[in-house]
């Protein structure tokens, strides 16, 4: 007999087979319709057998078998076998996520028109060097650039820079070589919003190589275009988020993961991949370099380079401007503040308003506040569907949960009591941004977040009026603090900034601390020097004595010491097993029985901690609850939760329980 | 729970109290955008206590919510009010009262005093 085994989109942990009377080995990788119920479904074929361990007569047979396009290759399939096994995910559900929309739905893009002035250019012309005048090297960026492009076979570098040092410049000359010995480079980038400006840098770079943008954001037919154009090998250079992993390069020459740190590259639903740590493993599989590059690497690839299982390059200069910025912070304890501003950033501002020069005010808050109160009866707005507080936006009289987005509009009075007189309690972007406006009405006060910069459109616009000088002040969360860069900008302030220090997930201060360092780096970038004054109610905290020598080495040490002694990751291998449902006794159960089959199935690398209910413990009106699992020992892990895996297939649930394991997890 | 026909002897709050508007606080909004303000109100007068007349001078601090917050914003301190409202407390936490007004009569035509 001749059968497929077919990878299907769905939440089963299992392959599908269908007879296929004309296919053989050759067929491996093709997608194909089949059916399944009463629909049609499309799966890609990734294996051929002759005979199935199901009864032949129930087999049905495929419709059809497309190859229209060229069959997805092995290692494209390995690699996906590799992410569905790792991260305990059925390979169907892997594939379809790592197929672009169009080609998952068995269409294939319509034909491009040629362009003539792309068509017109040979191979070899666009590969030869460029002629622009390239940004000459510190000796640093120079000695990196060499052992990247050195290095024949599979290497994981740590590119360590301190923002402005350059790593920019590294990435492209590594590129740079590799197109020149006619390989493909593969760039992952945190989020979609900075795209544009490295692309932009890319493209000016390489303005004859074709680069295939992958995000979410592209459109469908163009993104399944480039999948295809890059799986032809025509696409030399793959600048994308973390989906952009799973496009198939069989020329794969290098892959660079920029601020490798960035919790993004971990998708938090569906396949739960990391998309740098299966990076790495693609980089293994196709032996070659791989580079991560931040000012603040993970604490679990700073550790991997102190093991010298990575090797470090270090570029501790600042390519542009000439000293970092001045980090100060400012004791908070014993100074009244003036709508959460203390004199001394006040003054800092003026200072900055009267040479001309810009401020950044971060506060990682957006909203007017954080809750809306009765001060007459301690009524608080609550989500009814979450266990959260509604979130205050002025600007447009709602409140809004920033879990589920579920919004109403401000009540009038409060429902419990009916005083009118409602407060708003803590502070977010918008508040401060009136506080700004009240406190400095010469000012140009511009408010960057989420809610500012709701679509790309919009987001240039704001970027774009920024670069002009048309702003004088700037609020911004993190969204500001990302890869951009303000000449003018010499005045980073920091407010808030506390509560991570405190936080119960021990990845806060890890995740502060690469915050403050990166909105510091936008201050005083070009000739200007910059200042950073961070306003804190811990001045002596060593978080903050690192920040302000600006040494990640010595703080990223006391973490992983702390980590060590704690037994944390990455001194520990975790996963998570969470389970939702309408009621906490139904999550808290299954979690509870999961646990009973865990343990005869664990060995004693395997730690069990109780069912608990999540931090947010209700989201969507579900009730959610979480079983860590922790092994000293990765493969140990790995083996236990293929098995375990498994069982928690064959448990039985109240049919409204959804669960789920998340391997390396990043949320608590 | 508001209902306006009984009223149950343990349901009466009503204040009435005229004079001088003394502080006034800037007019604020709420989140849903009514007007608050927040004043204090000057009282003098001759009273009868233990069928003997005396003077009685006191301060009542005020707030006035909606559209009236807008009329009285544009009142100059020392001018006469005759307010009439209920008392509640400030806070939770803060519970001596505070005078919400109701209703407002500007006292005119008499600028020397009583």
């Amino acid at each position: 007999m001749s059968i497929v085994r077919v990878a299907l989109d769905l939440p089963l942990p299992r392959l599908f087979d269908y007879l296929a009377p004309e296919a053989s080995t050759r067929d491996i990788g093709y997608r194909v319709s089949v059916p399944f119920g009463r629909n049609l479904r499309i799966g890609v074929i990734v294996d051929w057998i002759a005979n199935s361990e199901q009864p032949i007569d129930k087999l049905k047979p495929v419709t059809a078998i497309l190859r229209d396009i060229p069959p997805l290759p092995t290692n494209w399939l390995t690699l996906c076998e590799f992410c569905a096994r790792y991260y305990q995910a059925p390979l169907g559900e892997v594939m379809a996520f790592a197929l672009p929309p169009m080609l998952r739905r068995g269409k294939i893009p319509r034909l491009k028109k040629i362009k003539l002035s792309v068509a017109s250019t040979t191979p070899q012309e666009s590969e030869s060097a460029p002629t622009l005048l390239l940004p000459s090297l510190l000796a640093a960026q120079q000695a990196a650039v060499e052992q990247i492009v050195s290095a024949t076979a599979f290497q994981a570098f740590l590119l360590h820079g301190v923002t402005g040092s350059g790593k920019t410049e590294v990435y492209l000359r590594a590129i740079e070589a590799t197109l020149a010995q006619g390989g493909q480079a593969l760039m992952l980038v945190p989020e979609i919003a900075l795209t544009p400006q490295l692309e932009g840098r890319v493209r000016a770079r390489f303005p004859h190589t074709h680069l295939v943008v992958a995000n979410s954001s592209v459109a469908d037919a163009t993104r399944a275009r480039g999948f295809l154009d890059a799986l032809a090998g025509d696409a030399r250079i793959v600048l994308g988020t973390r989906l952009a992993i799973f496009t198939p390069l069989p020329r794969l020459r290098l892959i660079i993961v920029d601020e490798e740190h960035d919790a993004s590259f971990k998708q938090q639903d569906g396949v739960r991949y990391s998309a740098r740590d299966l990076a790495i493993w693609r980089a293994h599989q196709q032996n070659c370099p791989i580079v991560l590059g931040s000012a603040t690497p993970s604490l679990e690839s700073f550790h991997h380079a102190l093991a010298g299982r990575y090797r470090m390059l270090t570029l501790p200069l600042r390519a542009v401007a000439e000293a970092p910025p001045i980090v100060r912070t400012i004791d908070t304890r014993r100074e009244k503040l003036q709508e959460g501003l203390s004199a001394a950033l006040i003054d800092a501002l003026e200072l900055r308003l009267e040479r001309g020069e810009q401020s950044l005010v971060f506060l990682n808050r957006r909203g007017y506040a954080p809750v809306l109160a009765c001060p007459a009866c301690g009524w608080i707005s609550r989500c009814q569907h979450c266990a959260a507080n509604l979130v205050v936006h002025l600007a447009d009289k709602h409140l809004r949960c920033h879990h589920c987005g579920f919004e109403t509009a401000i009540p009038h009075a409060c429902p419990d009591c009916g005083n009118v007189d409602l407060q708003p309690f803590g502070r977010g972007t918008q508040r401060l941004e009136a506080a700004l406006i009240e406190r400095f009405p010469q000012a140009r006060v511009l408010r960057v977040d989420r809610d500012s910069a709701n679509s790309a459109k919009k987001w240039q616009a704001l970027l774009a009026s920024i670069h002009a000088g048309e702003v004088d002040i700037l609020i911004g969360t993190q969204m500001l603090a990302k890869g951009h860069d303000f000449p003018k900008l010499t005045l980073v302030g920091a407010v808030s900034a506390d509560a991570a220090l405190f936080a119960a997930d021990f990845r806060a201060p890890e995740r502060l601390f690469a915050q403050l360092m990166q909105v510091g780096g936008r201050s005083g970038r070009a000739d200007l020097p910059g200042e950073v004054l961070i306003q804190t109610e811990y001045p002596t905290h060593p978080l903050y004595q690192a920040l302000i020598d600006h040494d990640y080495s010595r703080f990223a040490q006391s973490q992983l010491d702390d980590r060590k002694t704690a037994g944390f990751p990455p001194f520990a291998f975790q996963a998570m097993l969470r389970a939702e449902s309408p009621a906490m006794g139904e999550s808290v159960g299954f979690l509870a029985q999961a646990r009973g089959v865990a343990q005869s199935l664990a060995d004693s690398h395997i730690t069990l901690y109780d069912p608990v209910p999540m931090r947010l413990h209700r989201l969507m009106a579900l009730e959610r609850a979480q079983l860590l699992v922790e092994s000293d020992n990765r493969p140990a892990l790995q083996h236990f939760l293929a098995q375990w895996h498994t069982a928690l297939y064959a448990l039985k649930h109240p049919r409204t329980l959804r669960w789920h394991v998340d391997v390396d997890p990043l949320e608590f | 729970m508001f209902d306006g026909d009984q009223t149950p002897a343990l349901s009466i709050n009503l204040t009435q109290l005229s004079g001088r508007l003394q502080e006034r606080g800037a007019l604020r909004r709420t989140p849903a955008g009514i007007p608050v303000l927040e004043f204090s109100l000057a009282h003098e007068s001759i009273q009868m206590e233990s069928e003997v007349e005396r003077k009685v001078h006191c301060e009542m601090n005020c707030v006035v919510i909606g559209s009236q917050a807008q009329l009285l914003a544009a009142v100059k301190p020392g001018d006469e009010l005759k307010v009439s409202g209920f008392l509640a407390a400030r806070s939770l936490k803060r519970r001596m009262p505070i005078l919400h007004v109701n209703t407002i009569e500007f006292v005119e035509g008499n600028k020397n005093g009583i």
